[in-house]
């Protein structure tokens, strides 16, 4: 709290500032009367907490996740175009030398989404995400730059009876798991989006979150079923996104984009699903082995390859009902990392030489009436440590949050993430004085959608 | 042709995906969709698909009365129903859909059997008082018996929906709609609520979802 008085005393007028300018804004770009809804709504005319469980975008309710595992074909085809924006401040407790736009407000990044039904069967949702500090001149002045950001092209079916219920379909996805209807799947379980600046590299999205080594824009095709509502499974495969996948690293360089070899790269997810009452929980499981090309290298030689392995753990429960939404979700990802023979031998290490991590987030939510909520958040990831991978993966910590959704589409919000541990220890991580609580950072957003 | 899988895969689904799919469309703004492809295909995420819907914040359709489920969609429709679960979800669900999709829906529902909701840790006390009130009302408050309208087994009558069975939550949600907003007007219900307590009410919704033999 000492910190929190401390930040908020030398930017309290800046902070009342701009949080009441963000509702001015709001205001009028938003009226009170006007139908302001995203693609999706608009299709169904539906409200956001009808799909999103108590309004918290992206999380979804159980509708929700049949209006996705459906393909997002409930409803009627209307304009598929939706954007969302994100300004914000973080603030370092103590910034390390050269962070940039500390405590500062920015307008961090933007998306365009194109989302909606196609056909009876088809959907999409699509994103482009302008990133506003993508690139650092080093003269105190940014760049912006977009590239293709979450993809997922769907054609889904159902064949319901009284007694049976089959969903199933094929998602074209750029991101294993972003197809997954759970939102402590990878993909899905860190939410507010962050810029690339300085300043927000200890906000809460880059603290440690259960993934896959692989990362995103890289093609994939998954076929999933939902039976009875009750058993989820999926099983698809990612090559490299070039030559006709190309749109899916849209925006992305050559040499930074994920690079893997062949079609044979499986992710796999199984979940088992049940809701009672005003209750529902899920507990599953997924996978992936990636065939991955060191970044930049010739993909040609077969040194260059390595490979991450992936397992991971997730379990999700929400309690809805008005005027109460609850969620606790725990996830869990082991990845073990096989070097390929160039990075060994150039590091000197040993012949198939692997390092482990472990990562683990769980996180509770609490929404009233769709309008104010709090959450709160422990991170935790370890590992082993060697010639390549010489920073110790030992972090650990928690985010707090506290956030009010004014209208349906506009979310603002609070959060402080404390560290206990960084790169494997309490005090002087870095061996010159720096310690895990210097990283502390507190992170005001405002989040429009339209 | 590299990464032949998917190319199959994605041709097949589009060849499929092509043609118009009405039997299992989820399409809202389309006259051709039938209410039985309506009701499995959309309206099932919520209320189930036989209409035992599974949480308290849908109710049940299952053996409802036509006549009501047509009134209430009508409702919906022309937003003349208010209130925020009605107009957050049902408004846009409604807004196209035909005379004939508003009737086959009341049809579909009505054929529905109802389930009963499990009530093991309900207060016999408390389903007493609800039944003395459902069917003697509270006469002190000039509170009239809701079997009257609603049939003396929950079963409803024509326009007068069917209770028994229903997610006491979202009877005791209605219930506050009708005695504290303007949500839902137009019906004798504002009256009759009115002079319900909050123990009355609890009393009523505890009974009407049990609604014992």
């Amino acid at each position: 709290m000492l910190l929190i008085s401390k930040y908020f005393h030398g930017n309290l007028i800046k902070v009342v500032t701009w949080f009441f300018g963000v509702l001015a804004i709001g205001a009028i770009v938003f009226p009170q009367d006007a139908q302001a809804l995203p693609s999706f709504a608009r299709q169904t005319g539906q409200n956001c907490v009808a799909c999103h469980a108590g309004g918290q975008f992206p999380e979804l309710t159980p509708y929700g996740r049949m209006f996705k595992m459906t393909g997002y074909t409930i409803g009627e085809r209307t304009l598929p175009l939706s954007v969302m924006g994100v300004v914000n401040s973080a603030s370092i407790s103590n910034p390390p030398d050269g962070t940039a736009k500390n405590g500062e407000v920015v307008f961090a990044t933007g998306s365009l989404f194109l989302a909606g039904k196609i056909t009876d069967n088809i959907g999409a949702f699509a994103q482009v995400t302008y990133d506003n500090f993508a690139v650092d001149n080093g003269d105190g002045s940014f760049s912006g730059h977009s590239n293709a950001d979450n993809i997922d092209v769907r054609f889904a079916n159902r064949i319901i009876t009284g007694k049976q219920d089959w969903i199933y379909g094929l998602s074209l996805n750029n991101n294993p798991s972003v197809s997954d209807p759970w939102n402590s799947a990878a993909a899905w379980m860190s939410y507010v989006p962050a810029a690339s600046l300085s300043s927000h590299s200890f906000t809460d999205p880059t603290t440690p979150y259960p993934g896959f080594g692989a990362g995103g824009n890289i093609a994939g095709l998954s076929a999933y079923l939902f039976w009875n509502q009750t058993v989820y499974a999926e099983l698809g495969s990612y090559r490299t996104a070039d030559q006709a996948f190309s749109f899916m690293s849209a925006g992305i360089d050559d040499a930074s984009k994920t690079k893997l070899n062949g079609n044979n790269n499986p992710y796999w997810r199984l979940a088992l699903s049940h809701e009672w009452g005003p209750h529902n929980l899920m507990v599953g499981t997924s996978g992936m082995i990636a065939h991955v090309f060191d970044a930049g290298t010739d993909v040609s030689d077969p040194a260059n390859l390595g490979q991450y392995r992936n397992t991971g753990v997730d379990a999700q429960y929400q309690y809805i009902l008005e005027p109460h939404t609850i969620t606790a979700q725990l996830a869990y990802m082991r990845q073990e990392t096989a070097y390929s023979d160039n990075s060994i031998i150039t590091a000197a290490g040993d012949v198939g030489l692997t390092d482990t991590t472990y990562m683990s987030r769980a996180k509770v939510s609490y929404v009233y009436h769709a309008k104010y909520g709090g959450s709160l958040a422990y991170f935790n990831s370890t590992g082993s440590t060697s010639v390549i991978q010489t920073t110790d993966p030992s972090t650990n910590g928690m985010t707090f949050e506290a956030f009010w959704i004014p209208k349906q589409n506009i979310r603002v919000g609070a959060q402080y993430t404390a560290y206990n541990k960084y790169q494997g220890a309490t005090d002087n991580y870095d061996g010159v004085g720096r310690n895990a609580s210097d990283n502390n950072t507190l992170f005001l957003y405002a989040w429009f959608a339209y | 042709m590299k990464f032949s899988p998917i190319t199959l895969s994605l041709s097949l689904a589009l060849l499929g995906a092509g043609c118009s799919n009405i039997e299992h469309s989820r399409s809202l703004g389309d006259p051709r969709v039938s209410a039985k492809t309506l009701a499995e295909q959309v309206c099932s995420n919520c209320h189930g698909v036989d209409g035992n819907s599974i949480s308290p914040a849908f109710p049940r359709l299952a053996g409802q009365q036509p006549a009501y489920i047509v009134s209430q969609l009508t409702n919906f429709r022309s937003h003349q129903r208010l209130d925020p679960p009605g107009s957050e979800y049902m408004w846009g669900l409604s807004r196209h859909m035909t005379e004939e999709q508003i009737t086959g829906l009341g049809a579909y529902y009505s054929k529905q059997e109802p389930h009963r909701v499990s009530s093991r840790d309900v207060d016999p006390k408390l389903l007493a008082a609800g039944k003395e009130i459902f069917e003697n009302g509270v006469p002190a408050e000039n509170v009239i018996a809701c079997v009257a309208c609603h049939g003396p087994k929950g079963q409803g009558i024509e326009a007068f929906p069917r209770l028994a069975f229903q997610h006491s939550n979202y009877i005791l949600r209605q219930l506050d709609v009708f005695q504290n907003t303007q949500g839902r007007p137009g019906t004798p219900m504002d009256a009759v609520v009115h002079p319900l307590t909050s123990e009355n009410k609890e009393a009523i919704a505890a009974y009407l979802q049990a609604f014992p033999d």
